[in-house]
């Protein structure tokens, strides 16, 4: 991946834009390089860059003036919540003022009685179940990295989490949003009622990565904890088993609030890590978690079991109360960290397939990390499809870096092959811009990117993110030239 | 296939007569966009016509008729995805997809009869468009959370896809959510991806007799707000009790809880329901018919009356039509829509419902009413400024032209 060569002239005014900015907002401008090394990238780790200025806003109306100035500057904006997006969401620009959303971190309202919560965009995902889990509810959206990730950033990358395959991803429990645009106008899109309401600008806003607007409000469902939860482990001495007993649950018409993959290597990675008990001389293992009333959750179990034995399971194993429930969940959650103890790098992959071509691409895959001679394991959400293979690398070493993106690109091109797509719940970012050509026509890109003028005419919001090339206001007729020159001239458009 | 025949010859811009032109494949559509194009025309598209009368009244110069893009492309049952072109009525979807116990999650309902159009012909391209969902939308989600992708004509006359065919997919921007309610003034959808929700074993429904609106209600809020997933949560006021011969007498009105499963949760799931109201006696009967009724809006089918629908946040639901001075309503999805009518054409009626939606933070449409009353007040909730802006923007980039629906969602939009 090539990052672009900055704006020199943004970069020769940066004194009088790092005084501007401190003037909107005095005590949260950054512009000493010690503190904009904390800022120079998010967890796509293999890319670092310092922003030309961070500027962290407590109110919307800070974030209006900072982008109200941007505009008329014409400067690019990269906006961050926690900085957790693994496809490079939020890596900085040289050229781009930074605007993080951390501190705009208040829960402005419970209402139990619409079942939602309205939220400030720096609030973390885990505080809104927090808030609310006293009276017996939940945010159901529930990514990794939930302890430290915003709602902000869950909106803007659409997240999805372990929960999902029930209870949908971002989208699907988010009743509205007030947006800054660019320029720093608010609108506010959908509210407490559902239902189409003109267009579905809501729908677009979520996981549009930042190229449309800030997030400065979120209204968020939440939903009633189930009262039962029952959490199975399944071993398998072969991964193609494992693959056919997900493939006959969902075609069974159950839908297991989690289904969880995990293969060998990884298996291996997290008993060293935290010794969550799992079987050693398994293949892979499947943890898959049924929820809802007492009754219906053991029918469910009941269900899965038998499908389970009938596809090969070796063992299976039940946890009997939250304690190893905690233990079973604690070897899935702490897979990054295990297989990231392995090699100094890794890069976590994230294509949907149909279900059926599990089996197919799991041996493919093995196939592929022989051949690129790189360390790697599977461990994903088996139920809804979205691979999570881990490539673990030295970026030190000569070669490995290009070597385990092109293994990435490799698999992301053969998810798109069998009917699936790049990135089913990490987002485009930066990671995969380049790769959208594989899934999309010159003809599909254009009409996204249309879409995209219509909201950031000037091109100025996360400018070289999810888009390979910049071409589309200018067919439009709408992008901003500034004194003959094309925006971003510096950044690659191939 | 429609078999609806929708060919008349209208009078449209004076004396220029209305051509009904018919495109039979993706390629015709584009044919057909291209010429439009080069005419300067405007299109109304067209499936089997049953939702016309929904919207403002078409400004077009020509009709477009896509009802030929009809039949399943795929289905695969154990991915619970199905793909089919766009003109393939929802009707002969249900059939395949129930042979396999299966559904569309966002419940379609049938409004052919309540614009006096047949049952049963409505195309799923159509009933995307105008988000046309029922009473299950409560637990599944609306229109736009199960379809998965799309191929459309823009303004362009060129095809693009977007989206995708699987469940989990974040890969740029969801234009599939702004399709859906877009009532196509966006493009011309030609094929479309949805994902499906297997079909519960069992469903019974819980009604709640001689119950006050208030009271009501908050039962079904109560019940929307556990764990139970209940499928169905309507209210029916004594005043609309005539408009369900199978619920009988209801008195004050009736509470209408469908919840679903195998039978040992169904029974687990209507102890937990009785729980929450001790005091109340809920009988167990059939309730398909009665929602499939609610959802397709028969309480005002063949009656002079306009018809709204109200958006609100659930808790609203009890306290705006007494807000908005109207007798006739039913509530659906807890409380978060509600069903309103009014006497044909008055106005003053109404400006009341629209604000007393707007007062309670949700949004009113006119779904039902003559064409006079759908060009002097607005169909769906006027936009504040900056927003319908941006709505206008949203549209040049799909249809710089404004050759799809001309003013169907609205004015001059």
């Amino acid at each position: 991946m090539q990052l672009s060569n900055p704006d020199p002239s943004v970069l020769a005014r940066r004194d009088m834009i790092v005084a501007a900015l401190t003037r909107l907002v005095p005590d949260g401008t950054i512009s000493r390089p010690a503190g904009l090394a904390a800022y120079d990238g998010d967890a796509l780790t293999a890319y670092r860059q310092a922003p030309l200025v961070c500027v962290l806003p407590k109110t919307k109306e800070q974030v209006s003036a900072v982008l109200r100035f941007a505009a008329a500057e014409g400067i690019a904006i990269v906006p961050r919540g926690a900085g957790t997006s693994l496809s490079g969401g939020a890596l900085p620009r040289a050229d781009a003022i930074l605007v993080g959303l951390a501190r705009m971190n208040r829960i402005l309202e419970i209402d139990f009685e619409n079942a939602c919560v309205v939220a400030e965009p720096g609030v973390t995902n885990l505080a809104i179940t927090r808030a609310v889990e006293g009276q017996g509810f939940f945010y159901a959206p529930d990514p990794s990295s939930q302890i430290a990730c915003t709602v902000g950033g869950n909106v803007a990358e659409n997240s999805g989490g372990i929960h999902c395959l029930k209870y949908g991803i971002t989208t699907h429990n988010l009743l509205g949003v007030e947006l800054a645009l660019p320029g720093g106008n608010c609108v506010r899109l959908g509210g407490k009622a559902s239902g189409a309401r003109g267009f579905d600008l809501l729908g677009i806003v979520a996981g549009s990565e930042g190229l449309l607007g800030i997030v400065v409000e979120a209204t968020l469902r939440i939903l009633r904890k189930p009262p039962v939860t029952r959490t199975l482990l399944a071993a398998f001495d072969s991964v193609p088993d494992a693959g056919s007993c997900v493939g006959e649950i969902i075609a069974g018409g159950i839908v297991p609030a989690a289904m969880e993959f995990m293969d060998r290597r990884c298996i291996a990675a997290v008993e060293d890590y935290c010794a969550p008990g799992y079987p050693q001389d398994a293949d892979a293992i499947l943890i898959i978690e049924v929820d809802g009333v007492a009754d219906e959750a053991a029918d469910e179990l009941r269900c899965i079991v038998d499908i389970a034995r009938k596809a090969g399971a070796t063992e299976l194993r039940e946890a009997r109360d939250d304690a190893e429930r905690a233990k079973i969940w604690a070897g899935r959650k702490a897979a990054f960290p295990a297989m990231g103890r392995l090699a100094p790098d890794m890069l976590c992959m994230d294509g949907t397939i149909p279900r059926r071509a599990l089996p197919k691409v799991l041996a493919r895959m093995a196939e592929m990390a022989e051949e690129y001679g790189l360390g790697f394991c599977n461990v994903f959400h088996a139920g809804d499809g979205n691979l999570h293979p881990l490539i673990i690398f030295d970026v030190m070493k000569e070669g490995e870096l290009e070597r385990a993106e092109t293994f990435g690109a490799e698999i992301l091109k053969l998810c798109v092959e069998v009917g699936g797509v790049l990135t089913g719940e990490h987002g485009v970012g930066v990671e995969k811009r380049d790769l959208m050509p594989v899934m999309f026509s010159e003809g599909d890109l254009a009409q996204q990117q249309r879409l995209k003028c219509a909201f950031d005419s000037a091109g100025l919001f996360n400018p070289g993110k999810v888009f390979p090339t910049l071409s589309a206001c200018v067919e439009q007729g709408h992008m901003h030239v500034h004194g003959g020159r094309l925006p971003f001239a510096t950044i690659p458009r191939f | 296939m429609c078999t609806a025949g929708v060919c008349r010859l209208r009078l449209s811009r004076g004396f220029e007569p209305m051509a009904r032109l018919q495109a039979r494949s993706e390629s015709e559509v584009i044919d057909a966009v291209a010429a439009a194009r080069a005419r300067h025309s405007t299109l109304e598209i067209v499936g089997c016509g049953t939702k016309r009368g929904f919207g403002r009244p078409a400004e077009a110069d020509d009709e477009l008729d896509v009802s030929a893009l009809s039949g399943i492309v795929s289905y695969d049952p154990d991915e619970l995805v199905i793909t089919v072109k766009a003109a393939t009525t929802t009707a002969e979807i249900e059939d395949a997809l129930g042979r396999r116990r299966q559904r569309l999650g966002f419940d379609p309902a049938d409004w052919g009869p309540l614009f006096g159009e047949p049952a049963h012909t409505a195309t799923i391209g159509g009933v995307l468009s105008a988000d046309v969902c029922g009473p299950a939308r409560v637990r599944f989600g609306g229109a736009r959370d199960h379809l998965l992708g799309y191929r459309a004509v823009n303004g362009w006359a060129e095809s693009y896809k977007a989206g995708g065919h699987v469940v989990k997919n974040v890969t740029g921007f969801d234009l599939p959510k702004l399709m859906c309610g877009a009532m196509g003034t966006l493009g011309i959808l030609t094929e479309v991806t949805l994902r499906l929700v297997p079909c519960a074993a069992l469903n019974i429904t819980l009604v709640a007799r001689d119950i006050g609106p208030d009271e009501g209600l908050a039962l079904l809020r109560r019940v929307w707000t556990s764990a139970f997933g209940a499928t169905g949560l309507a209210y029916i006021p004594g005043l609309l009790a005539a408009a369900f011969p199978e619920l009988g007498a209801v008195g004050r009105g009736a509470a209408l809880i469908r919840v679903e499963g195998g039978r040992v949760s169904l029974d687990e799931k209507m102890a937990g329901i009785r729980a929450l109201a001790p005091r109340l006696h809920l009988e167990e009967a059939d309730g398909e018919e009665m929602f499939r009724s609610i959802g397709d809006g028969r309480a005002f089918i063949g009656k002079n009356l306009d018809v709204w629908r109200l958006f609100l946040p659930p808790r609203a639901a009890a306290s705006c039509p007494e807000e908005a001075d109207s007798q006739v309503w039913l509530a659906d999805w807890a409380g978060g829509l509600l069903w309103v009518a009014t006497s044909a054409d008055d106005h003053a009626s109404a400006r009341r419902i629209r604000a007393a939606a707007a007062a309670n933070g949700g949004y009113s449409t006119v779904l039902r009413a003559g064409k006079v009353t759908r060009r002097r007040i607005p169909v769906f909730q006027p936009e504040p400024p900056l927003l319908a802006a941006l709505s206008r923007s949203v549209k040049a980039a799909f249809d710089p032209l404004g050759l799809f629906n001309p003013g169907r969602m609205y004015e001059g939009l």
